[in-house]
């Protein structure tokens, strides 16, 4: 099990696919670990990826400090990730906290990049996101990882999803709960104390971007992801139909799809982002389909035309 | 060389030699720190943070006191050796670059504190099968329930405004403490065959 030195802590890392590959390197979210990319990885290197996952500073089997986590540090470990890969093009993808740590590199260092994939990602806090970040927080501390993950779990993921493992859910709970440790998590939400808008600062952003948000995203809604969308210069904006904010671990075929056909796209320059708006297929391989511009993406009502 | 405790018997429970060492260095962490927190009690409260101390006190205690009562107790000699090495670890380890001694051992205190509640999680070695309803099971799943409430009071102190000038010392004696702290725990672990859970 390969580890990257981030000062005095230990980063754990993977990397898999052939290595004259261009690399996709992608970032976890809060509660999440580096093995939840396993089918991404899979996927990717069949597609000719040289893929890089990691845990972050404070999960799985990186070191996690006791008292403070910076999202800077964060930046600096998947830095090194990036660099570990070599100087190939890359492709930076990352999920909900780890999109919002993708975001921070490529403001910083996107001629480094070939392209970035911001998944039920946010560049603010938003008064409803603020207090539910608060929310969940003080729920890890009076009830434990476990109650963190039942707030999640029905927030995050769809009926489909949820219902054929109802029966079963202490199970699917179990990894996740041995992984995270309280103490580690709660230094990762208290990263966003002193969290600044970082909206003014996208237009650094200068290479292509795709941006995946769930059709029914509650924990970070469409006009997070708009904001996104309106600021990254090269961007599109894709909905995934009846998905929720943990997208990448409810739909992963189609949305390791939606990644491989983005990088393509890229490598191919047949990528035409423009600040588009589109819908994404029910299954991998399915056509994109541009939402249709006599509605508003940022509703669900369609628009309705008052006769005079 | 397992990630859990076992192998359970057939009504899930834990082996008694298990139960007896994890329960020992459990004893002798919190009874360490339930004698330091009542050393540390202050007879008249003087800021908002001490009323945590005395709730802590108890807590530590409280941990004693349910362990003794809820473990499959067997003999074992290598405890002799063992507890005392627990037992010095223990000791108070003033935070150095202080020139207020009391408030280095309070840093100390709060470090370690930190470490015994934050680093050991006594419900997760536990294999999924263990019984619910058994007294040690459920005694380890309370500890580090409970663990997950009662580091607040290190956290809130720790990372507090008043220790901000002295952010890094601070956060490396609680980092020292962890890696005491781990590694004592691995290590009586690993005595009794178990390595602690990797992804």
């Amino acid at each position: 099990m390969p580890f990257l030195a981030l000062g005095s802590y230990r980063i754990r890392y993977e990397l898999e696919g052939p290595d004259d590959g261009p690399a996709y390197v992608l970032v976890n979210g809060l509660t999440q670990y580096a093995e939840l990319w396993a089918g991404y990885r899979a996927a990717l290197s069949a597609r000719g990826f040289r893929v890089a996952t990691f845990d972050m500073l404070g999960q799985g089997e990186s070191d996690k400090p006791g008292l403070f986590i910076s999202q800077d540090d964060q930046v600096a470990a998947l830095g090194l990730l990036i660099d570990q890969v070599g100087r190939k093009q890359v492709f930076l993808g990352g999920i909900s906290f780890g999109g919002l740590i993708a975001l921070r590199y490529a403001i910083a260092h996107s001629d480094r990049l070939a392209g970035l994939v911001a998944m039920s990602s946010f560049a603010e806090l938003s008064p409803q996101l603020l207090l539910l970040g608060n929310a969940l927080r003080t729920g890890l501390i009076l009830g434990g990882t476990g109650y963190l993950q039942d707030l999640l779990l029905p927030m995050n993921l769809s009926d489909a999803w949820l219902g054929p493992r109802l029966g079963n859910l202490e199970a699917v709970k179990r990894q996740g709960w041995l992984t995270n440790d309280v103490y580690a998590l709660q230094n990762l939400m208290e990263s966003f104390l002193d969290f600044q808008p970082l909206t003014l600062q996208l237009g650094a952003i200068t290479v292509p971007t795709l941006i995946l948000n769930g059709e029914f995203d509650f924990l970070t809604p469409r006009s997070l992801h708009e904001s996104l969308r309106v600021h990254v210069k090269d961007s599109a904006l894709v909905i995934i139909p009846e998905a929720y904010h943990a997208f990448t671990l409810e739909k992963p075929d189609l949305t390791a799809d939606l990644l491989a056909r983005f990088a393509e796209e890229v490598l191919a320059k047949k990528w035409k982002g423009g600040q588009s708006v589109w819908i994404a297929p029910e299954m991998a391989g399915g056509a994109l389909v541009p939402f249709p511009p006599e509605q508003d993406h940022l509703r669900a009502i369609p628009k309705v035309t008052v006769p005079t | 060389m397992s990630e859990f405790l076992g192998p359970l018997d057939s009504s899930g429970r834990v082996p008694p030699q298990q139960q007896t060492r994890v329960a020992a260095f459990l004893i002798s962490a919190h009874g360490a720190l339930a004698r330091r927190f009542a050393f540390a009690l202050p007879q008249q409260m003087k800021a908002g943070w001490q009323t945590e101390l005395n709730a802590q006190l108890y807590r530590e205690a409280e941990i004693v006191s349910l362990l003794m009562r809820a473990v499959s107790w067997v003999f074992d000699p290598e405890l002799l050796i063992l507890a005392a090495s627990w037992e010095a670890a223990w000791l108070p380890k003033p935070m150095t670059g202080l020139n207020d001694n009391v408030l280095a051992l309070t840093i100390d205190l709060a470090s370690l504190g930190h470490a015994v509640h934050a680093a050991i999680r006594p419900a997760a070695l536990l294999p999924e099968n263990a019984a619910a309803g058994d007294a040690f099971v459920m005694a380890l799943r309370r500890i580090e329930f409970e663990s997950g409430r009662t580091v607040q009071a290190q956290i809130l102190f720790l990372k507090g405004h008043d220790l901000l000038p002295y952010r890094d010392a601070v956060n490396a004696a609680v980092e020292e403490r962890h890696r005491q702290v781990r590694g004592l725990w691995d290590a009586m672990l690993k005595g009794i065959g178990v390595a602690r859970a990797k992804v």
